[in-house]
């Protein structure tokens, strides 16, 4: 909002009305160039170069690593485990953090213990819990099919069957973002106002239907800002699949993030060229879901 | 399930079947997603291979802090750890005088671009971070920082995230306190710092536990700029203790109860304030 400046206000004061304010967004614009604009441009440049014998991306070839990712069925897999991870773990992460938060809403017995033990995962890096993972997954010493072996149930080779070792990479993801969805729908469902759930109540509604009817839908926005949050997360995911399969059994593991690891910063020699195709995949299908996001926000405040 | 006419008013003194219930699943929930703690601490504090010959409740005469001494002296995760300390410090400090000033220069000032400049920090949010690691490997390298503190800091300096939460917090404050301050002769920078910034402190708080969150558990660039143990952080010494040749799984198991102490520590002290500040600060 303008103020009128009254002209008993000195000159001095008058003329300065901006002072240095819009140049303090310098430093971060500096920062943000350097090492957010100019390395996507240089990502989109290097997608088409082939490297030469010792591993520098020198060779012109415009569009031919494109087309050949596109041709190359291995790069076809990449693309379905990484949606196949990013949705799995999703999916199991909100799901049941929506039902944990459903549950705990009313009163009931120890539920600051239990609200403090769903949190829990939250203090977890993606890296910490791969590694306690590694450990609940390992083939002879694995604790997991010792406890399921406990109840009768005969766990799978974990990380050495293909399907198991993407449930396994996903399970891990899925509880580390568990914490999170938790904080949030907790937030959400406490956002919902009391006088609604009463009148609702009053209607007769069972928990079921005030749940399914008055609860979920008003939380939807917060159910959605998660999903997308966590798909992204999910399509980068690394330090699972470093940590427990290294891509395998027979790359049944491997995503983006990982190819691009192997191709860029493994031990072959470097192909950034490649490399940079898949980076810009990734930027590709983050920035769709995230226009997705913001079209369905604003349907939803329209409405 | 309450009947229509049920007062929701009545106080109930035994509890009824559905809560029995509900209270039954909650429990199932908790103990799979308690397990991998569970599991952790269990095995840090005895001796290697206890729940696979022993089962998994605890005999309490074999406990040992032998993993933990083992996880201080004979792996790099000490060093490590004040790598970790020094990485979340100088990130955090950074993210924050950069995030201020920026979201102080797109709420108060009018100027030409600022609308602009906003959409393009809108535009970094959905930039992935993993996509942009080789040209920013490229420069760091050629400057001479790989495998430096310094190195693993610099491209985290700014952050599109902190500056949003802190321009979203500066817009909602009225902007005749801005005006006032002015009139008072108050430069920009003693109004940011003196007075815009100590009355949105609820958003400032969640912004820097994002920060430091966001810098301790940061795995990818820290892994790929670094070549020694050094000069890694914890995350990265973490991850590859299960295949080093030194360590059991039991000394593994410390090592993870070690790194996640500090933010363990953060989600039981401060659980009410991470529902309320950090989760309900970014669903806005």
């Amino acid at each position: 909002m303008a103020l009128r400046t009254p002209r008993t206000v000195p000159w001095s004061r008058r003329g300065s009305k901006n002072g240095i304010g819009p140049w303090l967004l310098v430093p971060a614009a500096i920062l943000l160039v350097v090492f957010l604009f100019r390395p996507l441009a240089r990502t989109v440049q290097l997608s088409g170069y082939a490297s030469d014998i010792i591993g520098n991306p020198t060779r012109w070839v415009g569009i031919d690593n494109y087309v050949d990712l596109v041709l190359d069925p291995e790069f076809v897999h990449t693309v379905f485990v990484s949606i196949a991870i990013a949705l799995l773990g999703m999916a199991l992460a909100t799901f049941t953090a929506l039902l944990t938060v459903m549950l705990l809403r009313r009163r009931l017995l120890a539920g600051g213990l239990f609200s403090v033990i769903f949190s829990l995962p939250f203090a977890y890096s993606a890296a910490s819990a791969s590694v306690i993972f590694a450990g609940l997954f390992a083939p002879s010493v694995g604790v997991l099919n010792v406890i399921l072996g406990g109840v009768g149930i005969d766990g799978p080779e974990w990380l050495a069957n293909p399907v198991a070792a993407v449930w396994a990479v996903s399970i891990a993801t899925a509880w580390y973002q568990f914490g999170f969805a938790f904080l949030v729908l907790t937030a959400a469902v406490r956002d919902v106002p009391p006088e609604i759930v009463e009148a609702a109540q009053l209607d007769g509604a069972g928990a079921l239907r005030l749940a399914g009817r008055v609860l979920i839908p008003m939380m939807r926005p917060s159910i959605l800002f998660l999903t997308v949050t966590q798909t992204i997360d999910g399509l980068q995911t690394f330090a699972q699949i470093q940590v427990l399969t290294r891509g395998g059994p027979a790359n049944a593991t491997t995503n983006f993030v990982y190819r691009l690891y192997q191709l860029a910063f493994g031990n072959g020699t470097p192909d950034f060229g490649r490399a940079s195709v898949i980076a810009i995949v990734l930027v590709v299908i983050v920035a769709a879901i995230t226009a997705l996001q913001f079209r369905l926000f604003g349907r939803e405040r329209n409405a | 399930m309450s009947a229509p006419n049920t007062s929701i008013r009545r106080k109930t003194r035994a509890p009824r079947p559905g809560t029995v219930v509900r209270f039954i699943v909650v429990i199932a929930i908790a103990a799979i997603v308690f397990l991998p703690v569970y599991v952790s601490f269990l095995s840090a504090f005895m001796p290697n291979g206890e729940i696979v010959r022993n089962g998994i409740w605890p005999n309490v005469t074999r406990f040992t802090m032998t993993n933990f001494i083992k996880a201080a002296t004979s792996t790099p995760l000490p060093q490590q750890y004040l790598v970790s300390i020094a990485v979340v410090t100088l990130q955090t400090i950074a993210q924050m005088i950069t995030g201020a000033l920026a979201a102080y220069a797109l709420v108060f000032p009018r100027w030409r671009g600022r609308g602009m400049a906003f959409i393009l920090v809108l535009i970094t949010l959905a930039i992935p971070g993993e996509s942009i690691v080789i040209p920013n490997y490229e420069l760091v390298s050629q400057i001479g920082l790989r495998n430096t503190i310094l190195g693993v800091v610099i491209p985290y300096l700014a952050a599109g995230y902190p500056i949003f939460l802190l321009r979203q917090a500066f817009a909602a404050i009225p902007s005749e306190i801005w005006e006032a301050s002015r009139l008072d002769g108050a430069g920009d920078l003693r109004a940011l710092f003196a007075i815009i910034m100590p009355a949105c402190r609820p958003q400032v708080t969640t912004a820097i536990i994002w920060s430091a969150l966001a810098a301790w558990n940061g795995y990818f660039w820290p892994l790929l700029i670094t070549d020694t143990d050094a000069a890694r952080t914890v995350q990265v010494g973490i991850a590859q203790l299960p295949s080093s040749d030194a360590t059991n799984p039991a000394v593994v198991f410390a090592g993870v109860v070690l790194v996640v102490i500090p933010t363990m520590v953060l989600v039981i002290a401060a659980q009410r304030f991470l529902v309320n500040g950090l989760a309900r600060g970014v669903l806005r």
